[in-house]
């Protein structure tokens, strides 16, 4: 395979989980895919992509977050910029770090599963089996997934932030009341209306890319078995890539 | 329906569950949103102030107005003014615009490392309270600025101690006129060698001082003489039978023969008068006593000048006090 039609590939894949995002914006905004059959099967995804994990998840953060605001926090009381730590965590973890970590894991978690799941239904032909019984793969299938991720991705970004900002004020103030003036000051200073709107917008997209782009993937599956591991491949590539690009975007829209 | 091939229901502790979860994450969601417009303050009532600066560098939106160190007031909005000034907005809560008054001051610092500060400083909280919309100029203090100014200060100042430092420099020479004073401190005639200079010129001092003491004696001693010997003039001139009580007496008495010899020459006059009176018709026999009697008159007018000049030249008569020029 010569570099310019691995280029061209490269296009046409993303061209396509472009196109196939569209169709299931479509599909999500039109009534008919509101039954009881794709609110199940939602439930289910919502169930299976965030409940087992939640404990296990928060718990993880919370490490991860007590490590990062105990440095953060003592570095700057060392060069005397204590007022600046508590908005630093803010916009570093709760802002940034703990909702794209979020998306990774939902990815790594949920994005390979139904990747491969697509995958496989379009070898063995499953989804050939619903269009020809004149069943919408989108709405039966497809659209169902993407609430689920994004609901999940959701879920388990609000439940990890709320614990991170606890953490945070235990390690700045300890257990004392008396710290929740200027806590509330900084928060009252970080989280304005552009900032939550941005946060909210930002784990919207995660959730969307964190489905589209695998099942766009699962898509370019043939009939071969050879076939399924390199869509897989390329879905979970490209699927790093629109999360670290949303990410990107979203820093520069709101610092630069 | 060939939608409803193949469909299980999902298990009921699922499904509540999945509520559960979706219940959790919306309360946690609302309740934070709750928690960031009641940290910004959209639910207490605020009043605006607006500070003027010539420069809001490292004023951002959102940053603090202290008071004593204590967050009183939000930076809402920045805006460049047509004069060109910068118009820092400031919404301060109703329940701390109690901490700024009519004569508030307030100041906006640069440090040199962080963001600049917004500070207000009220010296009388008596005052009337800040009006609602109430328009300060800033003043502006920037630690960045002076720094220039004080390395250029700092620099003349070291060249100043490196000067007075340097062996030929001033604190050298000073130090070592104190050594050689602190060595004729030492020395057997002490501090006032060291203040006279030498030896010789202490020795001269000491003399002098022992002629001094000598030359009071003596001056005691003729003081002592003066002293009896005032006191013997006194006497004599003051005292009972001295000078000046003879001298008294001698004017009274004649005081007392001038004024008999007015009385002796006044009965002459008369009896002259008489005698004229007398001699009637004959005066030209009479020019000679006329003549007399003129020389008569002449005389005790001058008796008369006489005796006032002497009472004129002697008080004594009126005032007996004795007074020494």
């Amino acid at each position: 395979m010569s570099s310019p039609r691995a280029a061209l590939a490269w296009f046409r894949a993303w061209g396509r989980a472009v196109l196939f995002a569209f169709a299931a914006a479509a599909a999500a905004l039109s009534f008919s895919a509101y039954t009881a059959r794709t609110r199940a099967l939602a439930v289910r995804q919502v169930y299976h992509g965030a409940w087992p994990v939640l404990p296990g998840f928060t718990l993880f953060i919370a490490f991860l977050s007590l490590v990062v605001i105990q440095i953060t926090i003592s570095v700057a009381r060392e060069f005397d910029l204590a007022q600046f730590a508590l908005e630093l965590v803010f916009r570093a973890v709760v802002l940034e770090l703990v909702p794209l970590l979020t998306a990774l894991y939902v990815a790594l978690r949920s994005g390979a599963a139904i990747n491969t799941e697509v995958a496989l239904m379009q070898m063995t032909g499953g989804l050939d089996e619903l269009r020809t019984s004149n069943i919408d793969p989108y709405e039966r299938e497809f659209v169902p997934r993407i609430a689920a991720a994004v609901i999940s991705i959701f879920a388990l970004s609000i439940v990890s932030c709320t614990v991170v900002m606890v953490i945070a004020y235990t390690v700045m103030y300890g257990y004392t009341p008396w710290g929740f003036a200027e806590y509330t000051r900084t928060v009252a200073r970080v989280f304005g209306p552009a900032a939550l709107a941005g946060l909210i917008v930002k784990c919207f997209a995660f959730g969307v890319v964190v489905a589209v782009i695998p099942i766009a993937a699962g898509l370019e599956a043939t009939r071969d078995a050879h076939s399924v591991p390199i869509a897989v491949m390329g879905g979970m590539v490209r699927l790093f890539v629109a999360l670290a690009l949303i990410e990107l975007l979203a820093l520069a829209v709101q610092y630069v | 329906m060939a939608e409803r091939e193949g469909f299980t229901a999902v298990p009921k502790n699922l499904q509540f569950r999945v509520g559960l979860l979706l219940g959790l994450t919306i309360m946690v969601a609302a309740g934070f949103v709750l928690y960031a417009l009641y940290a910004r303050g959209v639910f207490e009532a605020t009043q605006r102030l607006t500070l003027v600066s010539d420069n809001a560098e490292g004023v951002s939106i959102g940053m603090d107005l202290t008071f004593s160190g204590f967050p009183i007031g939000r930076v809402e909005r920045i805006s460049l003014a047509d004069d060109g000034r910068a118009r820092i907005e400031i919404e301060v809560p109703k329940k701390d615009a109690k901490w700024l008054r009519a004569s508030s001051i307030f100041t906006l610092e640069r440090g040199i490392v962080g963001g600049a500060r917004i500070r207000a400083f009220t010296g009388n909280l008596q005052d009337q309270p800040l009006p609602d919309g109430a328009e300060r100029v800033v003043l502006r203090g920037d630690a960045t600025e002076e720094i220039p100014r004080m390395v250029a200060t700092l620099r003349s100042v070291l060249e100043n101690v490196e000067q007075m430092t340097a062996a030929d420099g001033s604190i050298q020479a000073s130090l070592a006129n104190l050594r050689g004073l602190s060595e004729r401190l030492a020395g057997p005639h002490g501090a006032l060698g060291a203040l006279l200079g030498s030896e010789e010129e202490a020795k001269k001092l000491l003399a002098a001082i022992e002629r001094a003491n000598t030359l009071m004696a003596s001056l005691a001693g003729v003081s002592r003489k003066v002293e009896g010997l005032v006191g013997k003039t006194d006497e004599r001139l003051f005292g009972q039978g001295g000078i000046l009580d003879g001298t008294q007496a001698a004017v009274v008495q004649v005081n007392a023969v001038l004024g008999e010899m007015r009385e002796t020459l006044k009965k002459a006059d008369q009896l002259i008068a008489e005698a004229q009176q007398i001699s009637g018709s004959a005066k030209a026999a009479t020019t000679d006593l006329a003549a007399l009697r003129a020389e008569v008159e002449a005389t005790l007018r001058r008796v008369s000048a006489l005796i006032e000049e002497v009472n004129r030249k002697w008080p004594f008569q009126r005032d007996t006090e004795i007074r020494l020029p």
